[in-house]
């Protein structure tokens, strides 16, 4: 990609110098004065009603200001618990002090009764009868039942004949599938492509699995925290870290019924997100409430504790999968269904079980699934939300299908592959897509023909797709006196998008990268820009930056060309400057000059606008192969290689593309490895760092990034969105490789050490 | 209950403070000094954000009393930096990529300092061992690794 | 964190004696990184906490070929992970020193403190079990000396009486031809907990093994010396055989429980495991 000067080059991000100096201002950062404490008064169950609620005691506390419950929600809307309880850490009220410590010691002196209730915390046990059911009685028909009550319900609609024998046969077959009478569930999908049955049948080998993945916690470093200042007028000012900033000021708007104009949300630099950060519930309406309570601005800041009871983590689910193929490895079926553990809430992820069906040409897939209430916080997005999970299971069952045909995991793969224009099962045909090309590229990184073992060392490859999302957003770059640019949005940047953006408009501007500077509205000031969520940044925001660098040219031109006395198509901007193409004599205007100029114009100073909705996303591919060695005594598994490529589209910004493929590998490794947020009945078990681990420095070697580029039509120069994709595969990568090292093959995540060492006595060893 | 005096000599600077004694080293420098470079991610010690060097060496700031830093030296990102010229870790990190959302990157700046100080040939095992303290959720470690390593080659070469 | 009252005596009986003055409202503050988390999480609510920092005397290591290792109760893991003498005579401490935590919270835990916690799983715990380590108690009544393996009485339980205080810890001197290690089970390279710690400890004596010194942690209500397997290895050569037979026996000897971490099940299979690679390991480097 040669041709651009400022795209596709390695340049440090535009806030570089503020993050290494520690100047960077995060949500925790913002102190007001006056500026009072918040803390959370939380459930000790994880099921019970709540028989009294007695703040009477904490409310004598000197520097206490204001506990709150859900009796002072006046809009009605659900912020604190109230009757009952559905897990552990539920927040029940929230208290104001001049001290965070003396807040603490309030919320200590509140006094809750509770009438405890049985409480269930396992997705499998949640669908039964016999499991205390958390929002109602009401069930659900699993698969089978599904397909017959269809029937049965379009022959009891149907008068034209006698159908009471048919009628009678269903209602008894319904009987006898009782196991399949699911209670607590949240949400279900369901799709189907082709005929299931008939591929098995067809099938030379059919192989059949249940696979688990435990829940677990995006983990960014910087805990939930918002400041809120409520002045006597009834404004709200917002000092929020999160990924969208737009969707929390509507979401205060929402919740508690102020008129949208009254809200501003000013977005902090944000200490990770992930996917974690939408949710408007957790600090940000409590401490609007705490502060028009007080009148006083109040910071409300989780622990890290509080974030793991009551966070808005990734789902655990359980998933039964059966895969038919040809003795030629050829797919011909895929029927799957999923058990996802949403929490108290219904939740995230659900719709991703489709993704079962990988980028390969199943021409038989059935896949249904399920949301499934248990005694747990409700859960949230996480990378690519939903796909690690399946392609765990997808990619660890092809995985041992390669391994009983006896054929290579790559070649099996490549075999299977859609390509642009194949049909996808229960979805539109493939575009231009490089899915063949992203295996092909990291096979070749790590010479995977040549590859050679010791003992227990083993190699795993699989893959995982993803298609980013999109959205709307505006935007405005506007040219100064002295010939540089400044854009102004309201986008988050987490990953180094605000680079990216700074690299588009430099590149179409021909302004070298460090005179086109970039400034982050406030709700109030800056136009709509979509959250920071679903890979849609540098898609999104990209191709409204091009529209607005586009836009900004044209200004330009037709100034340019005012003031050389000449027509805008005999112009160009070329260095900076706009010049004539054909140079006779050769006659050029610095940006500077023109924007001088524009001032004293009728036409007023040159501001681009962009503004944008939608375009047709491309699916992207990760690739990813490990080499591990185990011990097989301890059961600890040691990561020897890691490779992992991507098809980006184009890769903007390489170095920050790297970082996304090799922080988004590395969470992957650890959710197959480590990460597990556990439970018992009364709620989470390991709500820290202690027992609930992530990877240090020490645990695995560099990974080393494989950048694809396969261009999306509507991406800006061909870009994709990058950050999700890196997750999808790892988890099944890692089993796979343990596989291969001690031919033991592990179902049920994390590969913790025990589990390993189980699994190698279950196999004679 | 009784405040008691202390005196923190924070990077070039004295602060004589009164302070409760529950509030940690990292308490008393974000809220009482305002010095907000130095992040809290975790309160438990595990996971570095924290990180200042306190006469010499590196401590988690939310595992240290404030009144246990009396009369100590304290470092933090705000001190690494001379006026004109960013300390060659900043440096790096800024090159290299070492940072995404940039939350843990003061606590992986300041304990790398404090390592390298002492470690100045250390391999990238040493490396990766002795920044076991610091997580980063973002990187997945390996811009970081290649911007410590550079930065102690340049720090070895001036 | 509740508010609590500060102390920093400047002499072990001043000490002593606020800690019996306040006799059930008071902690000790050494390195803090035990303390100050349960403080924080409300497990521990000392309204008077007292601090050794300003004791003199309580910091450092001292070696003598006569009388043997003396380390300060206030010396920290990262100094005794890094002290050369330690490294080469007391291999398994510096190893255990180095297991805990990251090397911030080294630089400010001590050993002292490791020990005083009473926690099963220490990581310096099976490591002065393997050495032979004497425990210094100090209080306003005076100085009494308490084997190591005498010290912990339950989980998060010593013999420490009120008023009582650990100021050093004692190893006998070791020479060349002695050698030690310390491993644990853990999921992470770096700051995990122990899930088991073994550490072993031998003479190589003309081609036996005498002096052997098993210790193990987290894997019974307190870190304990793995005897049986000790004296089944004691005064013998090394054998593949002899190594399986001391693993069983130390595997027999614990009695762990299962947890969140992992199962008894896997605790004691990781005894014999450990327990034959740091006894293998400590028999290589007394043989040098």
């Amino acid at each position: 990609m040669s041709e651009y000067t400022v795209l596709g080059k390695s340049v440090p991000r535009v806030d570089a110098l503020e993050k290494v100096t520690g100047a960077a201002q995060y949500g925790g950062d913002v102190h007001l004065p006056g500026m009072l404490h918040g803390k959370f008064i939380r459930s000790k169950h994880a099921h019970a009603k709540i028989l009294n609620i007695d703040t009477s005691e904490a409310e004598k506390l000197p520097g206490v200001r204001a506990i709150i419950t859900q009796d002072d929600v006046e809009s009605g809307r659900r912020v604190f618990a109230t009757d009952k309880v559905l897990y552990l850490g539920e927040p029940i009220a929230a208290v104001a002090a001049t001290d965070p410590d003396v807040a603490e010691e309030a919320a200590d002196l509140v006094k809750i009764e509770y009438e405890v209730l049985p409480a269930v915390q396992d997705v499998m046990e949640a669908i039964q009868p016999e499991a205390p059911h958390l929002h109602s009685d009401d069930t659900k028909d699993g698969p089978a039942r599904r397909v017959l009550r269809t029937e049965l319900r379009k022959l009891e609609r149907d008068d034209s004949q006698d159908h009471s024998a048919r009628i009678a046969e269903l209602n008894a077959q319904m009987e006898e599938l009782a196991d399949e009478v699911y209670y607590n569930v949240s949400a279900e999908t369901h799709s189907d492509a082709g005929d299931v049955e008939q591929g098995f049948a067809e099938s030379d080998l059919v192989v059949e699995d249940t696979y688990v993945i435990p829940r677990v916690h995006q983990t960014y470093m910087e805990p939930h925290v918002s400041v809120a200042d409520v002045e006597s007028t009834g404004k709200v000012t917002v000092w929020a870290s999160t990924q969208g900033p737009f969707a929390i000021r509507s979401g205060i708007a929402g919740t508690l019924g102020i008129p949208l104009n009254q809200i501003n949300v000013i977005a902090t630099t944000m200490g990770g997100g992930f996917g974690g950060r939408f949710g408007v519930a957790l600090t940000h309406v409590p401490a609007v409430l705490l502060s028009q309570k007080t009148g006083r601005p109040v910071k409300i800041q989780m622990t890290r504790e509080e974030e793991f009871t009551d966070g808005r983590p990734a789902p655990g689910c359980v998933i039964k999968l059966k895969t038919g193929v040809k003795n030629d490895g050829t797919i011909l079926a895929r029927e799957g269904l999923a058990f996802w553990d949403s929490g108290s809430v219904s939740g995230a992820s659900i719709g991703s079980t489709i993704r079962l069906r990988g980028v390969y040409k199943f021409p038989h897939l059935k896949v249904d699934a399920y949301g499934v209430y248990t005694n747990k916080s409700g859960t949230a997005a996480y990378r690519a939300p939903g796909t690690p999970q399946v392609a765990f299971a997808g990619e660890s069952q092809l995985d041992d299908i390669a391994r009983k045909l006896n054929l290579d995991p790559v070649e099996f793969r490549l075999k299977n592959m859609r390509v642009e224009g194949d049909p996808v099962p229960a979805g539109p045909n493939e575009p231009k897509v490089g899915y063949k090309e992203t295996l092909q590229a990291v096979a070749d990184a790590v010479d995977w023909k040549n590859r050679t073992k010791g003992p227990n060392q083993g190699w795993g490859v699989a893959i995982g797709d993803w298609t980013n999302g999109c959205g709307p957003g505006g935007m405005f770059v506007s040219i100064h006196e002295d010939g540089s640019a400044r854009i102004f949005h309201g986008s988050m940047d987490i990953t180094g998008t605000d680079t990216a953006l700074a690299q588009i408009v430099a590149e179409i501007l021909t302004l070298p990268y460090d005179e086109v500077t970039i400034s982050r509205g406030d709700t109030n000031s800056a136009p709509y820009a979509t959250g920071s969520g679903g890979s849609v940044v540098t898609f999104t925001m990209g191709n409204t930056a091009k529209l607005a660098a586009e836009d900004t040219r044209r200004r330009l031109l037709e100034l340019a060309a005012e003031r050389l006395n000449t027509d805008v198509e005999s112009l160009e901007l070329k260095d900076g400057q706009v010049s004539t193409i054909v140079a006779d004599p050769p006659k050029s205007i610095g940006f500077g000059e023109l924007a001088a100029y524009s001032l004293s114009t009728t036409g007023g100073p040159i501001v681009g606008k962009g503004s944008f909705a939608r375009k047709p996303s491309t699916p992207a591919l990760a690739a990813q192969i490990a080499k591990v060695e185990i011990d097989p005594e301890t059961g600890r598994i040691k990561v020897l290689k890691m490779a992992s490529s991507q098809d980006v589209g184009f890769a903007i910004n390489p170095m920050a593309v790297e970082g996304q493929i090799e922080g988004g590998t590395v969470q992957g490794y650890a959710w197959a490895t480590m990460e597990e947020m556990q439970y018992d009945e009364g709620g989470n078990v390991n709500p820290g760092f202690v027992d609930y681990r992530v990877p240090t420095t020490a645990d695995l070697p560099t990974v080393q990034s494989v950048i694809v580029e396969v261009e999306a039509p509507d991406g800006p120069f061909g870009a994709k969105g990058v950050g999700e994709p890196p997750i999808t595969p790892t988890l099944a990568t890692m089993a796979n490789a343990v596989a291969d090292a001690v031919d033991i093959r592990i179902t049920e995540l994390p590969m913790k050490p025990e589990k390993v060492v189980d699994a190698l006595h279950g196999n004679g060893k | 209950m009784k405040k008691h005096p202390v005196s923190l000599t924070v990077n070039t600077d004295t602060y004589d403070l009164l302070i409760e004694p529950r509030k940690t080293l990292l308490a008393t420098l974000r809220d009482t000094i305002g010095l907000t470079g130095t992040k809290e991610g975790c309160s438990t010690g595990d996971c570095g954000a924290c990180t200042v060097i306190v006469d010499g060496k590196a401590v988690t700031s939310c595992m240290m009393l404030g009144v246990s830093a009396n009369d100590k030296e304290i470092t933090t990102i705000e001190g690494l930096a001379s006026r004109d010229q960013l300390h060659p870790i900043q440096q790096a990190f800024m090159d290299k990529g070492g940072y995404q959302c940039g939350f843990c990157t003061p606590g992986f700046i300041v304990a790398s300092k404090a390592f390298l100080d002492e470690n100045p040939n250390a391999t990238e095992a040493e490396i990766r061992h002795a920044l076991g303290n610091n997580i980063c959720r973002c990187t997945g470690y390996t811009k970081i690794i290649e911007a410590v390593m550079s930065a102690a080659e340049v720090m070895r070469n001036s | 964190m509740r508010n609590f009252e500060f102390f920093e005596p400047e002499t072990i009986e001043e000490a002593s004696d606020l800690l019996t003055k306040y006799n059930g409202t008071a902690e000790l503050l050494a390195g803090g990184t035990d303390l100050i988390i349960e403080m924080k999480a409300r497990t521990a609510m000392p309204e008077h906490v007292i601090s050794l920092e300003k004791i003199p005397g309580l910091t450092g290591i001292d070696y003598d070929e006569e009388s043997g290792l003396r380390i300060g109760a206030l010396t920290k893991m990262r100094t005794l992970e890094n002290d050369p003498i330690i490294r080469e005579r007391y291999t398994a401490l510096a190893e255990g020193a180095g297991e805990v935590g990251g090397v911030q919270i080294r630089h400010l835990a001590t050993i002292g403190g490791n020990i005083s916690h009473g926690s099963p799983a220490a990581d310096t715990a099976a490591p002065l079990l393997a050495l032979g380590a004497q425990v210094k108690i100090t209080s306003a009544d005076g100085e009494r000396t308490v084997p190591i393996e005498t010290f912990f009485v339950g989980p998060g339980q010593t013999v420490l009486k009120t008023g009582e205080i650990v100021t050093a810890f004692e190893c006998p001197a070791r020479s060349a031809n002695q050698g030690s290690q310390y491993i644990k089970q853990k999921i992470r390279e770096v700051m995990d907990l122990a899930f088991v710690g073994v550490a072993a400890s031998a003479t190589a004596d003309n081609g036996a093994v005498s002096d052997v010194k098993i210790g193990l942690s987290a894997v019974a209500p307190t870190p304990l010396r793995a005897t049986d397997a000790e004296a089944i290895v004691n005064g013998n050569s090394l054998t593949t055989e002899l190594l399986q037979q001391a693993a069983a026996a130390a595997s027999a000897q614990s009695s762990p429980i299962s947890d969140l971490r992992c199962s008894a099940e896997h605790r004691r299979e990781m005894v014999g495991v450990l327990t034959r690679r740091t006894l293998q390991a400590a028999v290589d480097r007394a043989q040098g």
